[in-house]
């Protein structure tokens, strides 16, 4: 059982860095990218190929996957630039799939469908942080680290800036902010942690392949910060741990046929997330528009 | 902030989590624990419930029998299909329910769950994916259906008898469709026929009309195309509904519902291992029987795969209760390796020393919304 907790409480922590990454877009500067999953898995791949090819130090290939998708970041910051709202929705649907798409064909580099397998055990500066406990105690530094960095930020003249820019960017413009800048660094803030997740992701899974960072990964990231509640610290982790945790905890309910167990989770999946939404339409730890 | 009431809702979930817990590990010692591991909602349910009904036979079977000292459970972990939901599914499998032996699907579920059930010491039986990948993935991953490549061997020879020179092939571009294009594009020459042309899909594609229409150009003489899933019966219909007349030809993936149901596949031929439901064998009799008995219609290929899956579970953990070891992973692998030859439903079936299963392989062509066995 422990082990089973600790798979659990580890991905929690992988998915929390992702779903606080990716409030920095759509809770902090308004960008609402349906995206993430595209920095999620180069970070993935990163690290996967850095510890197959060179080391499987942990933060090595971290370092490697945050760089790869903070850089690869220009490509949502481009369109960002130029449209927002539901136009810039569509435009980052575009980049998912033609993303989806490079991770399907280049092959020697992702492996294609066949992914990547074999991935080493992971290891810290020499240590080897392969066992359970250790490796959670990693990713949750590793969200701890994130955590206090987005406050830091938020809370300092980047941070307001930005929260002025997603509430109203015409009127930021008119204060003589920089528009173009604090979208790109938002834009690079936010997909350069999603990477750091993804280079956690593939040690913790020990196998990569595209069908953990398609479109629907990235519906679900953005779920978890939505139901969890946007442009709060706390929310984008609650929704994260939440989303989770509410199929595992289902999976134990003896009542349901082993033909129909998939359905019935789904059904009581879906149902929980539109109740949640009806009487808690700012999210679990959200606050009002108004005052945030 | 959270709210109080959602701390109490969230409070009485843990406990009642906590609680179906308990229960879990209650029961955990007095049975055997088979895990299965398939798509149970979404675009590949269809799989998962084929795959459970076969299992749940043979679990029936192992009960009348009473074979074993201990009663056999089963314990449904819906993969969803992917490499995220493999894993943990055979995490709880392995550290909650505490299954000795699992059942397993599709290649990216294989593959992340294989790591898992290796380092717990649990087998894990695949009976439906057939990439040649699949092989040798850990030693307690064991294969009890041909992989593709067994089957594309047999269908060539018969390509060749029916005059079929130029073979068009339609490919998913993964493991799978890799493996299947280079095998044919190898074969063919030595069968005296040649590779019209060869045209690649993505797993997810769903529009084949401009692929019919290219398919057309190379004049084939037949077509084989290498999918699985619901896009099968997509792409029969579309090549049909775009004038490709040729004889399409294709492996066990089509023996689902879906494909056996589409008035577009009639004709359709398909490799498969050998189902041959008039053997007289008294297993693959019962099997037969039974199942007509209860789903009043011919059972598959799959349904057949998951049985025999059960059923050398049965048969192994009774060679061990007898020579009184204990039904581990490992002890589970020594009794695979010692014995080789099982009488499971279609015949015999051989082990080779990666587990893999070496059963005869036929050919069928659909016909009515049923196989028949030609070849």
């Amino acid at each position: 059982m422990t082990a089973y907790l600790l798979n659990l409480a580890t991905l929690a922590a992988i998915f929390g860095i992702l779903a606080v990454s990716l409030n920095v877009l759509v809770g902090y500067a308004g960008i609402f990218s349906t995206a993430h999953a595209v920095f999620f898995g180069l970070g993935a791949y990163a690290g996967a190929q850095v510890a197959l090819l060179v080391t499987p130090d942990v933060a090595l290939a971290s370092l490697a996957a945050t760089a790869l998708a903070g850089a690869a970041s220009l490509c949502l910051a481009l369109p960002a630039l130029r449209v927002r709202g539901e136009y810039f929705v569509a435009a980052s649907l575009g980049l998912q799939m033609l993303a989806t798409t490079v991770f399907t064909q280049a092959q020697s580099l992702t492996g294609g469908i066949g992914g990547l397998v074999g991935i080493p055990p992971p290891t810290l500066l020499g240590l080897d942080v392969s066992s359970p406990w250790a490796f959670f105690a990693v990713c949750l530094a590793a969200l701890g680290a994130c955590l206090i960095g987005i406050r830091l930020l938020m809370r300092g003249s980047f941070g307001r800036s930005l929260m002025a820019l997603r509430d109203s960017e015409s009127a930021a413009r008119a204060f003589g902010k920089d528009v173009a800048r604090l979208k790109t660094l938002a834009v690079a803030v936010g997909c350069a942690l999603a990477g750091l997740a993804g280079a956690l992701f593939a040690f913790q899974e020990a196998f990569v392949n595209v069908e953990s960072f398609t479109l629907e990964q990235s519906i679900l990231l953005l779920a978890m910060v939505i139901i969890g509640g946007v442009g709060t610290l706390a929310g984008p982790l609650v929704g994260a741990v939440l989303l989770l945790l509410l199929p595992a905890g289902l999976s134990f309910l003896p009542f349901i046929p082993p033909t129909d167990i998939g359905a019935v989770q789904q059904l009581i999946y879906g149902l929980a997330m539109t109740l949640l939404m009806i009487f808690r339409p700012a999210g679990l730890a959200g606050r009002p528009v108004g005052q945030r | 902030m959270i709210r109080r009431r959602t701390l109490l809702m969230g409070s009485a979930a843990s406990a009642a989590l906590l609680l179906a817990c308990r229960r879990a590990f209650a029961e955990e010692a007095a049975s055997y624990i088979i895990g299965t591991l398939f798509p149970m909602a979404g675009p590949n349910a269809e799989y998962g419930a084929i795959f459970t009904a076969g299992a749940q036979m043979a679990l029936a079977h192992l009960a009348e029998d009473k074979m074993l000292r201990k009663p056999v459970e089963l314990r449904a972990e819906d993969s969803q299909a992917t490499p995220q939901g493999g894993a943990t599914g055979m995490t709880k499998l392995a550290n909650v329910d505490h299954a000795v032996y699992t059942l397993i699907g599709f290649t990216g579920v294989s593959k992340a769950a294989a790591p898992i059930g290796q380092r717990n010491k649990v087998v894990m039986v695949n009976g439906g994916g057939v990439g040649p990948d699949l092989s040798g993935l850990a030693p307690l991953f064991w294969n009890v259906i041909p992989l593709i490549d067994k089957e594309i061997a047999a269908i060539i020879p018969w390509l060749k008898a029916q005059g079929a020179k130029r073979v068009a092939v339609l490919y998913v571009d993964d493991p799978l469709g890799n493996a299947a294009l280079k095998q044919i594009s190898d074969a063919l020459p030595a069968n005296g026929g040649t590779l019209a042309g060869s045209f690649s899909i993505a797993p997810t594609a769903q529009q084949f009309g401009p692929i019919a229409a290219k398919i057309r150009e190379s004049t084939p003489d037949a077509v084989y195309f290498a999918s699985y899933g619901a896009q099968q019966a997509q792409i029969i219909k579309q090549l049909r509904d775009n004038g490709v007349s040729q004889q399409l030809v294709t492996y066990s993936a089509a023996t689902i519902p879906s494909v056996r149901d589409l008035a577009e596949a009639e004709g359709l031929v398909f490799t498969a291992q050998l189902s041959d439901w008039t053997l007289q064998d008294p297993v693959t009799q019962r099997f037969v029987k039974d199942w007509r008995e209860k789903y009043h219609s011919d059972p598959t290929t799959y349904h057949q795969n998951y049985y025999n899956a059960v059923r050398l579970f049965g048969l192994l953990a009774q060679g061990l209760e007898k020579a009184g070891k204990p039904v581990d992973g490992e002890a589970l692998r020594a009794e695979l390796l010692r014995v080789r030859k099982f009488a499971l439903v279609g015949g015999e079936g051989t082990f080779d020393d990666n587990c893999n299963i070496s059963i005869p392989i036929q050919i069928n062509r659909m016909k009515g919304g049923k196989a028949e066995r030609i070849g």
